[in-house]
């Protein structure tokens, strides 16, 4: 009962007035930065990093607190709207956020978003003060063969579970492992598929992959179709989650923090592997099949929430081994350093007052995130309302910016368009988008924990499988493949009798 | 594909409407042309670095490129069996209506002329021609509002960046001058 | 009406190409040591030696009031080359530097880069450290000579987890060990990672038999007893750890320090490239930053400008003698 009662003084510290306007202040600038084209949580955090420097320890962590939440809110919300995400984590809540804002749900999706990060971020930051010694010290058990596994079974899942057909889902996996080739070789620094081009030779950023694949193909592919009579403007529709949508979504609100949170505390984890995940899962249960592609709020409310919770879990290997398992966790070491304080198995002890402060700012930050974008998201879906030439023209635009700002490179741009020509052809031909952000987006990852893992083993094919965990996980990926088959037998062995 | 010479009646108008049919056949070429450059790209590699392990740097290419193959012929027979690709619908997307190949072509060309022009002519001047381009493309025709939209939207945007976050926009051409 | 297009066409172009001088004017002086919008390049992973090394810079030249507001971000992969050739692709970029060190060096050997480091503007190498040869606290090697024995038998099945590409110095310590102890530098199984860490995680789950690693990355861990350092690479002992042996004094004949530094972009002009070389000096000159070499367990060994461009050739020579006599 220590970890509540420090807990509770945490919350003494974070609850005061300047404390909390700090806290508000660090949503809405994390939210506004978010929301920009190209820029994911870690460059938001990174960039307003330094608001915080006039601060004292325990408000500035409470400010960055909320700025973190609100900056990955802030991505969700252009994915959704815009179909433009910021960073890998945030593409998922494209797939079924945009069509809803299209069909005039977009404050719904936003609400979905929203109340996912909440939930997701709660939980999340639950588990990471019951389990935080626990499950760091299982974390570095995971290795390379562990992850090897896990990226093949996301593979295998968005494939076979997702798309109507496999053969056209495992072309566009390949097609995305294919891009994910372009460039150095990871291990050796081989120059693969870059044909000598030294720009090719940085790879190609996931980001312009996925915004090309995205927003670009889309705005080409609708500019192809456009209807031409008068367009109706979007409906706006009820501002608010009605019962029905609530009763479809809690759930998934409640089951996202499980499937994200372990994924965050390991060290090669992240927030893409269990937003798929929790994609994939949120599909399989729904009811409502059918809506799937056309805006299933699940799809929406599920890996939101495993997003937030899997931010939860970078932090028990941030603070508990000093160990930053993604871009926003480096930038939090920073933020640490900055006074003088080293995250680390030391920290407890050494901090206590400036670590419970700051976990209460955490809970405290997704509260007013929460206060303050659930009356928000009505505005920010009217953005969808304006003329359909300059939504497209808009897209088109902040696609660029986003791109351009990643590196800023001329042939980004060139990468982008012809990525975005792709994804016209791949929406003509009816291939699924999904597989192949996600080839890209794991691929390079995969082959990398693959190579090690048999090195590790020095050469033994067993190495991939020595663990209960990678076991585990080829037997779920086994059932996953056999499913539709059994299903079938079933039934076959039903009507024969 | 072979198969398409064997198969297509003899008639023109008819071999044309059949390609028309099938014209996913071509998704099936470009995988085929692409697994080849993957794997000729892969097997020319010259691998001299001390590698450890049955993996190297090749490996992971040639699966890739094999399966490509491999899908390039599934997807051919899943076509010529009669499998369809459905096109993506959506809200704003008109499927009965044939494709309207201009605006696409108009919107490419307006995007390769903004990355080509934002160098030498400054992010402000390249985002909003992009801007005013794609939006006349697309149907909008208020020449005296349009530019003016254009124009402030890339500015602020650019204000943004370059001078509030501090990520470098190129300015245009004015820059050192004024 | 009809003068209504003229005017708004008009005054577009007036907004877009007049906007932006007038936005800067004022805004965004450089004076003295401050470089507005000033960026740093870490060519590999979160948590690695490179990364902290310009995070603590970026923070002590902050803390010490030189320039104001530096990001920080990260651009992994292929043991820095990766990030080597975006900087030289930033041709004239005088609001941009790459902090890199020895690892990157020798990746660019390895790896055949198509841009080396003579291809950049040299600004300062920074610090020197050794490398500490640690296992995590559960490991069954208590000595350096237990493991080295263990090694000897065989070396295949006990992996050596590094946090630099082949040629780097988390690669080179283990592979001149190697040699000292008799065992054949081809027969050791070295595995790459990116920063350190991921690293760090192999090592405490036991995934790797050991792990080579700058001194300052895991100073905190092995003080937590997480880590156990069973030997330093360097010419004498390291002040923070007075237990652990020098790889020397222990009987194996190795001496091996790395080092890191800064570079920028080509192409600058003398101007932009002297205002750089004198950011670094006066971070140098900085209390802030004599504490965090204190801290991190870093020697100082400032070497600024064409000095330091002639030690970069001196290295890259002693890279490719030294991998040739490895025979790798």
């Amino acid at each position: 009962m220590n970890a509540l009662t420090s807990l509770l003084d945490g919350f003494g510290t974070a609850l005061t007035p300047l404390n909390l306007l700090w806290a508000a202040l660090g949503v809405l600038l994390g939210t506004a930065i978010g929301v920009l084209p190209g820029i994911g949580p870690a460059m938001a955090v990174a960039l307003l990093l330094p608001v915080t420097y006039g601060l004292d320890p325990t408000g500035a962590f409470i400010m960055f607190a909320g700025i973190y939440y609100g900056a990955m809110f802030g991505g969700s919300t252009t994915s959704i709207l815009l179909n433009t995400p910021g960073e890998s984590a945030a593409v998922v809540a494209a797939m079924e956020g945009n069509p809803m804002a299209k069909a005039g749900r977009g404050a719904q999706a936003l609400a979905a978003a929203a109340i996912g990060h909440f939930a997701g971020g709660m939980v999340g930051t639950i588990l990471l003060v019951a389990l935080a010694p626990a499950v760091a010290e299982l974390a570095v058990d995971i290795g390379a063969p562990d992850y090897f596994a896990l990226m093949v079974l996301a593979f295998i899942a968005v494939t076979s579970v997702l798309g109507s057909s496999r053969v056209r889902g495992l072309a566009s996996l390949l097609i995305g492992l294919t891009i994910g080739l372009v460039g150095l070789d990871q291990m050796t620094g081989q120059q693969r598929l870059t044909f000598g081009s030294l720009q090719l030779a940085d790879g190609i950023d996931v980001v312009i992959v996925a915004v090309g694949l995205f927003a670009i193909g889309e705005a080409l592919w609708v500019a192809a179709h456009l209807r031409r009579r008068p367009a109706e403007p979007i409906p706006v529709g009820r501002p608010w989650l009605g019962r029905g949508d609530v009763r479809r979504t809690w759930k998934s609100w409640l089951r996202g923090p499980f499937i994200g949170f372990p994924f965050g505390a390991i060290p090669a984890g992240g927030a893409e592997i269990p937003t798929f995940l929790s994609y994939v899962v949120e599909k399989r249960l729904s009811k409502q099949k059918d809506e799937w592609g056309k805006g299933a709020i699940e799809g929406v409310a599920g890996p939101e929430s495993a997003a937030s919770a899997s931010a939860a879990g970078t932090l028990v290997s941030m603070l508990t081994l000093g160990l930053p398992t993604t871009a926003v966790a480096a930038v939090m070491l920073a933020a640490f350093q900055q006074y003088g304080i080293q995250p680390g198995p030391l920290l407890f002890e050494r901090e206590p007052d400036l670590v419970w402060g700051l976990i209460a700012s955490l809970f405290v930050g997704m509260v007013l995130l929460l206060a303050l974008n659930l009356p928000l998201a009505p505005l920010w879906a009217r953005l969808l309302r304006i003329p359909r030439p300059y939504l497209y023209a808009g897209i088109l635009f902040f696609a660029a910016v986003g791109a351009y700002a990643v590196g800023g490179e001329v042939v980004d741009l060139v990468i982008l368009l012809v990525i975005g020509l792709i994804g016209f052809g791949m929406r003509r031909y009816g291939l699924p988008v999904l597989p192949a952000v996600i080839g890209v987006i794991l691929g390079p990852g995969a082959e990398q924990q693959l190579r090690r893992a048999l090195q590790i083993s020095d050469g033994s094919v067993t190495g991939l499988v020595d663990t209960p965990f990678a076991v585990t996980v080829y037997a779920v990926i086994a059932l996953l493949l056999a499913w539709p088959l059994v299903k079938r037998a079933v039934r076959r062995g039903r009507t024969a009798a | 594909m072979t198969t398409e010479t064997d198969q297509a009646p003899g008639r023109a108008a008819g071999r044309r409407a059949w390609l028309r049919d099938h014209s996913e056949l071509g998704v099936c070429a470009l995988l085929l042309a692409l697994g080849v450059l993957v794997l000729a790209d892969a097997l020319t590699m010259d691998v001299d670095i001390a590698q450890r392990g049955p993996v190297g740097p090749r490996t992971v290419p040639v699966a890739v490129g094999a399966g490509l193959l491999v899908i390039a012929a599934l997807l051919a027979v899943d076509v010529l069996r009669g499998g369809r690709g459905r096109a993506e619908g959506g809200e704003d997307v008109d499927l009965s209506e044939p494709a309207d190949w201009r605006t696409v072509l108009l919107l490419s060309g307006i995007f390769l002329g903004a990355a080509v022009l934002i160098e030498p002519a400054g992010f402000p001047v390249a985002g909003a021609l992009l801007f005013w381009g794609a939006a006349f493309a697309l149907g909008s025709r208020r020449v005296d509002r349009d530019p003016l939209i254009a124009a402030v939207l890339s500015l602020i945007t650019y204000a943004v960046f370059d001078k509030l976050l501090g990520v470098p926009l190129p300015g245009g051409p004015l820059m050192g001058v004024l | 009406m009809r003068l209504r297009t003229p005017l708004a066409l008009l005054g577009a172009a007036v907004l877009v190409l007049v906007g932006p001088p007038l936005l800067s004017a004022g805004g965004g002086t450089e004076t003295g040591t401050r470089i507005p919008g000033l960026r740093l390049m870490v060519p590999n992973t979160p948590g690695g030696g490179y990364d902290i090394t310009a995070r603590t810079a970026a923070k002590d030249a902050e803390d010490a009031g030189l320039t104001h507001n530096i990001e920080v971000f990260n651009l992994p992969g292929a043991g820095g080359t990766v990030g080597l050739s975006r900087l030289v692709s930033e041709h004239g970029n005088g609001r941009l530097a790459m902090s890199m060190g020895l690892g990157v060096v020798g990746a660019v050997r390895s790896n055949h880069a198509p841009r080396t480091l003579a291809d950049t503007t040299p600004i300062a190498r920074l610090t020197e450290e050794q490398d500490v040869v640690v296992v995590g606290k559960d490991s069954p090697y208590r000595t350096i000579d237990e493991l080295i024995g263990a090694w000897r038998k065989n070396p295949g099945k006990l992996p050596v987890g590094g946090g630099s590409s082949p040629g780097g110095p988390d690669h080179l310590a283990p592979m001149l060990m190697a040699r000292a102890a008799g065992i054949s530098p081809k027969a050791v199984n070295y595995i790459p990672f990116d920063g350190g860490g991921e690293l760090l995680a192999s090592i405490l789950g036991g995934k790797v038999a050991f792990g080579v690693s700058g001194v300052g990355e895991y100073l905190d861990q092995i003080r937590a007893g997480e880590l156990r350092v069973l030997a330093v690479t360097g010419p004498e002992r390291v002040p923070e750890l007075k237990d652990a042996p020098t790889l020397k004094e222990s009987g194996y004949a190795v001496e091996f320090t790395n080092w890191r530094g800064l570079v920028a972009p080509p192409g600058l002009s003398g101007a932009e490239r002297d205002k750089l070389i004198r950011l670094a000096e006066e971070l140098h000159d900085s209390p802030q930053w004599r504490r965090s070499l204190e801290k991190n367990g870093w020697d100082d060994a400032f070497l600024a400008g064409e000095r330091f461009g002639a030690f970069l050739d001196a290295q890259d020579e002693r890279v490719v003698s030294v991998l040739k006599e490895l025979g790798l």
